[in-house]
């Protein structure tokens, strides 16, 4: 009962004192910057270029898989930074100098990213709605609510994944690169899974956000929750998958750098 | 699982090395031996020295005894755990500090960042709460542990980096080079802060490269280089490695190319080390003839600009310029 107790305390104030420490984006104009304008511009990039190369009928296409997609930006970059920050602070050896559960350490901060990355994606729908004409008086609010929250979640068991990554190179930034860039693309955000060849296809499914934006552009077209449960069911799934392995990686990759001293190495 | 020795640190042939790759399109690994053969005992209670020059090991050993670093061969355990297969074991009954101003967070206060790693700790709340203003009293930091850790001088967030290290009580301290870069005066408050854990029967082990500071403050003092142990005494045992020598110090006011070579070559000269302190030079030349080799000296530095010469008895300074190969 105590370790329980202790564990959800650490929970609470890692999730919290991290993300005040770590986040970057937490000062006013960067944040507003990271929340505000990126989602904006990264809509307004796809949809006028999407419905410029297509027909304006898929605007509502490009609104929904876009805003979805910011939930990369928490889940990915949020999750990296919370570990790697702790690396560029010098804190990172002190954490792995205690015996705190690891699990919950790094489950705290994930609890914020995906709040946040929520948020983020709130926004954005926000911005489809005022600025782009997206029409959501069709959609069942709580059940896309439920959809922004289950993406965000399964996004960012990739970007625990990712995290575990800077534990062993400073250099995670490519990779997040890559990998953001890589989901406007393979998760169907701006291109529909099935025109995608099949060996991308594949890949698709296996990541976090296919799923949710599928079942998103469902309920914004009028879908109700019973039809994009199999969907989001799916995306919890995936989220789970990686999580997982994240988790069973970040503690490999604590052995492999605390065997080739890269742990506060920055 | 725990051995019944009284030592609180034991550490027995630990070895670690590291591979680094050379070269870009044909990469060669190449192994480089940072701990080799290291051995040592610290008794419960006991300051424990380790000094030795920059990338002598010091740092690697601190690593591996905290858990942080796996050794590549040997054994070290703290407190009877062996700090590979025990690690928690040894992280509950362990405290650290790296020397420098990283490894806490700057956009927290103090009292928030000692609130976090109590919880890392799994320290009751109730405990928390009256632990953290005993602990910033202790270190000096009354009154500021509300301020944001980025407004915090180089010394303050030294102690606080104290006040961290002993949230949990720990047994045993690893303080490695705490002092470094400290002014004379924080880092005069900061070894009476050392003095006041040791009064409290820490087991500390400290790495410094101020030798009056291992001096004044260590019980036993191992001197570590090139990876080995070359020596472990207390610091008077270890002066009498100089007791047959004194000290010929020359102050000088810019040294040209040779010189030194030139009074290293003197046959009566057994170690010389130079500092440089901004525009003058002092020459440290370890001698059996003590101030019979003045006038020689004086010789060798024909024409150059010589300012205060004394003659002393040696120090721990002196004691690990000779053990580490006075070439400093």
């Amino acid at each position: 009962m105590k370790t329980l107790t202790n564990n959800l305390r650490l929970f609470w104030q890692g999730a919290l004192l991290s993300y005040v420490a770590l986040f970057h984006w937490m000062r006013p104009i960067q944040y507003m910057a990271s929340k505000i304008l990126m989602p904006l511009a990264q809509m307004f990039f796809f949809v006028y270029l999407g419905t410029f190369a297509t027909s304006a009928d898929n605007r509502t296409f490009y609104i929904v898989g876009n805003a979805l997609q910011i939930a990369a930006v928490s889940g990915i970059y949020g999750m990296t930074m919370s570990i790697g920050g702790d690396r560029d602070n010098g804190t990172l050896g002190y954490i792995f100098g205690t015996p705190a559960n690891r699990l919950v350490v790094f489950m705290g901060r994930a609890f914020m990213n995906i709040m946040d990355g929520a948020l983020g994606v709130v926004i954005a729908f926000t911005w489809g709605v005022v600025l782009m004409g997206l029409d959501l008086s069709n959609t069942s609010i709580p059940a896309l609510a439920l959809t922004i929250l289950i993406t965000t979640i399964s996004t960012c068991g990739l970007g625990l994944l990712m995290g575990c990554l800077a534990l062993i190179t400073v250099n995670v930034m490519f990779v997040n690169n890559f990998v953001y860039f890589m989901l406007l693309i393979f998760s169907g955000a701006n291109i529909p899974i099935a025109q995608l060849p099949a060996w991308i296809q594949a890949i698709s499914y296996v990541l976090p956000l296919t799923r949710g934006i599928a079942a998103a552009r469902l309920l914004v077209g009028g879908a109700g929750l019973l039809e994009v449960t199999p969907l989001l069911l799916g995306e919890l799934a995936v989220g789970f998958v990686y999580f997982l392995v994240g988790y069973i990686l970040f503690t490999v990759f604590e052995v492999v750098a605390k065997r080739r001293g890269t742990l506060d190495v920055f | 699982m725990q051995s019944t020795t009284m030592n609180a640190i034991e550490v027995s042939h630990l070895r670690r090395t590291f591979s680094s790759q050379i070269g870009v399109i044909k990469r060669t690994a190449k192994e480089v031996v940072a701990v080799d053969d290291v051995s040592f005992r610290i008794e419960e209670g006991e300051l424990f020295g380790l000094l030795g020059p920059n990338g002598a090991g010091k740092t690697t050993t601190v690593k591996m005894l905290t858990t942080l670093l796996i050794p590549t061969g040997g054994s070290a355990s703290v407190k009877g755990f062996d700090v590979v297969a025990w690690a928690d074991e040894v992280r509950k009954r362990i405290g650290f500090i790296f020397g420098g101003e990283r490894g806490l967070y700057w956009r927290l206060s103090g009292i928030d960042n000692l609130r976090y790693f109590a919880s890392l700790y799994g320290i009751d709340p109730d405990v928390t709460k009256k632990r953290i203003p005993f602990l910033l009293d202790m270190v000096g930091l009354n009154g500021r542990g509300d301020e944001k850790v980025q407004g915090y001088s180089r010394g303050m967030k030294q102690r606080l980096h104290v006040a961290r290290t002993l949230l949990h009580e720990p047994d045993v301290l690893f303080l490695d080079e705490p002092t470094l870069g400290l002014d004379p005066v924080g880092a005069r408050e900061f070894r009476q802060v050392i003095l006041n854990l040791q009064s409290e029967k820490k087991t500390i082990l400290l790495t410094t490269h101020y030798m009056f500071e291992a001096d004044a403050l260590c019980d036993r003092i191992a001197i570590i280089n090139h990876g080995s142990i070359i020596a472990i005494d207390t610091p008077g045992g270890l002066k009498t490695h100089v007791r047959d020598l004194n000290v010929v110090e020359v102050e000088t006011f810019g040294i040209p190319d040779g010189i030194v070579e030139k009074l290293r070559a003197l046959p009566f000269a057994d170690s010389l080390s130079v500092e440089d302190q901004g525009q003058k030079q002092m020459l440290l030349i370890q001698t059996s003839r003590g101030a019979e080799a003045v006038p020689d000296v004086m010789s060798a530095l024909e024409g150059l600009k010589v300012g205060r010469v004394i003659v002393r008895e040696p120090t721990l300074e002196d004691a690990y310029v000779r053990l580490v190969g006075g070439k400093a």
